[in-house]
């Protein structure tokens, strides 16, 4: 176990931003923290890097637990690198950006040279080891950063939004080199994303996170929603006072509900009679995602669903057409 | 106007002659420039650094105060200064009063705010992500100060330049505490002021001239530096 997070909070003001009752991180695996902006990656993502002390609850880092009152955390932070969002690179050449972190850790000049190299052609980076930092480009720059973050050879690396500020071409370098570090130097991986479709193809395992909050889907289909009982005695979660979903739970009121887009099925008309919890929809958007078809449907708000190929080819399924929308209990979280 | 064109040639004249007074003129106020501002930056870098990077209950109270200093004017320095080190001061036994030394110790009291603020002002405008960097490569809070006062390295050269010029172009606090003693005390704005009060304007306007090439050696200098860094 790399990381157990145990009822973890991080409030500024009257503001709740992280609300973590439970969350563990396996080594050598590569995670997403995925979810929309505010939904609190960001800061976790400091408060496991040992930037930024939690309010309450405790973090252990290899079974060990972190003491965020112990002023100086310098040797753990060694074990842990972070790449930010926008990096800043040191006013100097990339070589001394790179060398800064060796400097630090008394590393012998010559290893540094050695270290430094092999950091710079592992980004791509080598012919620029003697440019001035801040004159770079943005991908330049990233990949510059993660150069730097590896050579100080950690075992953890957080990437904050890695790919968010560069273009393509780079997006796809930065992917790549995020596999890599993982695969060939076993070092764990952490990294934040809005996009559910590069925490899909580049992780091993996707944590959602929404308003500070674990949440045990993709943030694609979190509502608003209200409880009601119909006039038979079933539970109801109204969304947007159209759409009702039978469940079962003890919450009243307004509440919010996430539907599993895993767990969510599209049927042709005519297989639909009989069932709970059918909507009709239409096809909106179809696209490929790791062996997978995510299907965007309307039925009166956008929903997402991921269903194997074969299921859209037996049903002859393609944009446009009208379709029922299976949402079955299992696949919806009420919090 | 031929009035000011015979000055400015009969200065230059001057200034090539190699006067033997004006070139001690020039050394005195270099000396007692230098010293100060040294003095003034060794104390001021590192308090404005500390004000600007750590938190602290009374830190906007204190730099409020600190901005506050930055219109004292010399004379009143001169005088407080004075008072401590008068024959009838609390310091009157050093036997300060007309010294090189006191003009020293005035100028630092006078500059002290002016290094403290723009260092202040020069930390607290680099970018939070240089010391978070810092951080999670590894660097111990010291190596993390260290960091930011790097990044913020050519706006505190500007604060102690900006030190400087602000000491060797005061008259108070020189003419007070130094009493301008010819061959002593005697620097370039003190003596510009006495031939001002003679009516000679020449050695006024050489002694004018020195102080722009001065200022104006110190920021090529300092653009230099800065070019060659590529900042």
């Amino acid at each position: 176990m790399l990381f157990a997070i145990k009822k973890l909070t991080k409030v500024y003001g009257n503001r709740t931003v992280l609300n973590l009752p439970d969350l563990v991180f396996e080594k050598e695996i590569i995670y997403a923290l995925q979810g929309p902006n505010g939904s609190g990656k960001t800061t976790l993502l400091e408060i496991m890097s040992l930037l930024l002390p939690p309010s309450t609850g405790t973090i252990l880092y290899n079974n060990k637990k972190i003491d965020f009152g112990n002023t100086d955390l310098t040797p753990l932070r060694r074990e842990i690198v972070m790449v930010q969002q926008n990096p800043v690179l040191f006013t100097t050449t990339v070589y001394k950006n790179l060398e800064f972190g060796l400097k630090i850790r008394g590393i012998p000049r010559m290893e540094r040279q050695k270290i430094v190299q092999e950091s710079l052609d592992l980004v791509g980076m080598r012919e620029f080891s003697n440019a001035q930092a801040h004159r770079l480009s943005g991908g330049e720059t990233q990949r510059v950063a993660i150069a730097r973050a590896l050579a100080c050879s950690p075992r953890v690396m957080f990437f904050d939004e890695p790919t968010s500020n560069v273009d393509v071409e780079n997006q796809i370098v930065i992917e790549r080199i995020i596999q890599d570090i993982n695969v060939q130097k076993k070092i764990s991986v952490i990294f934040t994303t809005h996009n559910l479709t590069q925490a899909s193809r580049l992780s091993h395992d996707v944590i959602s996170l929404f308003d500070g909050r674990q949440v045990h889907s993709t943030y694609e289909n979190i509502f608003a929603g209200r409880i009601v009982e119909d006039q038979a005695g079933r539970r109801l979660c109204l969304i947007r006072d159209e759409i009702g979903l039978s469940l079962d739970t003890e919450k009243a009121g307004p509440v919010r509900l996430t539907i599993d887009p895993l767990k969510v099925t599209l049927l042709r008309p005519q297989e639909a009679e009989g069932k709970e919890n059918i909507f009709d929809g239409r096809l909106t958007q179809l696209s490929e995602e790791q062996g997978l078809v995510r299907a965007v449907v309307n039925i009166g708000i956008p929903l997402y669903v991921l269903l194997p190929k074969q299921s859209l080819k037996e049903r002859g399924l393609t944009v446009g057409d009208p379709v029922k929308v299976l949402c079955p209990p299992e696949a919806i979280h009420v919090f | 106007m031929s009035f000011l064109v015979d000055s400015f040639l009969s200065a230059l004249l001057l200034l090539w002659s190699f006067d033997p007074e004006l070139y001690f003129v020039i050394y005195v106020s270099l000396k007692v420039s230098f010293s100060s501002t040294l003095i003034a930056s060794l104390l001021g870098v590192p308090a404005g650094f500390l004000i600007a990077f750590k938190e602290f209950r009374a830190k906007r109270f204190l730099i409020t105060v600190l901005n506050t200093f930055l219109a004292l004017p010399t004379v009143v320095v001169g005088l407080v200064v004075y008072a401590f080190i008068s024959r009838r001061g609390i310091l009157g036994i050093l036997d300060l009063l007309y010294t090189q030394t006191a003009m020293v110790i005035g100028q630092v009291i006078l500059i002290f705010p002016v290094v403290a603020c723009l260092t202040i002002a020069a930390i607290s405008r680099i970018d939070d992500r240089y010391r978070r960097t810092a951080m999670t490569l590894g660097a111990t809070p010291f190596q993390t100060a260290l960091v930011v006062f790097r990044e913020a390295r050519f706006a505190v050269i500007a604060a102690v330049i900006a030190a400087f010029g602000r000491v060797i172009a005061e008259v108070g606090i020189s003419m007070m505490l130094g009493g301008n003693a010819k061959g002593y005390t005697r620097t370039m704005t003190t003596a510009m002021a006495l031939e001002y009060d003679k009516g000679e304007f020449v050695l006024g306007v050489a002694l004018g001239m020195v102080l722009l090439l001065i200022s104006f050696t110190m920021n090529i200098f300092f653009n230099t530096v800065q070019g060659k860094t590529g900042a």
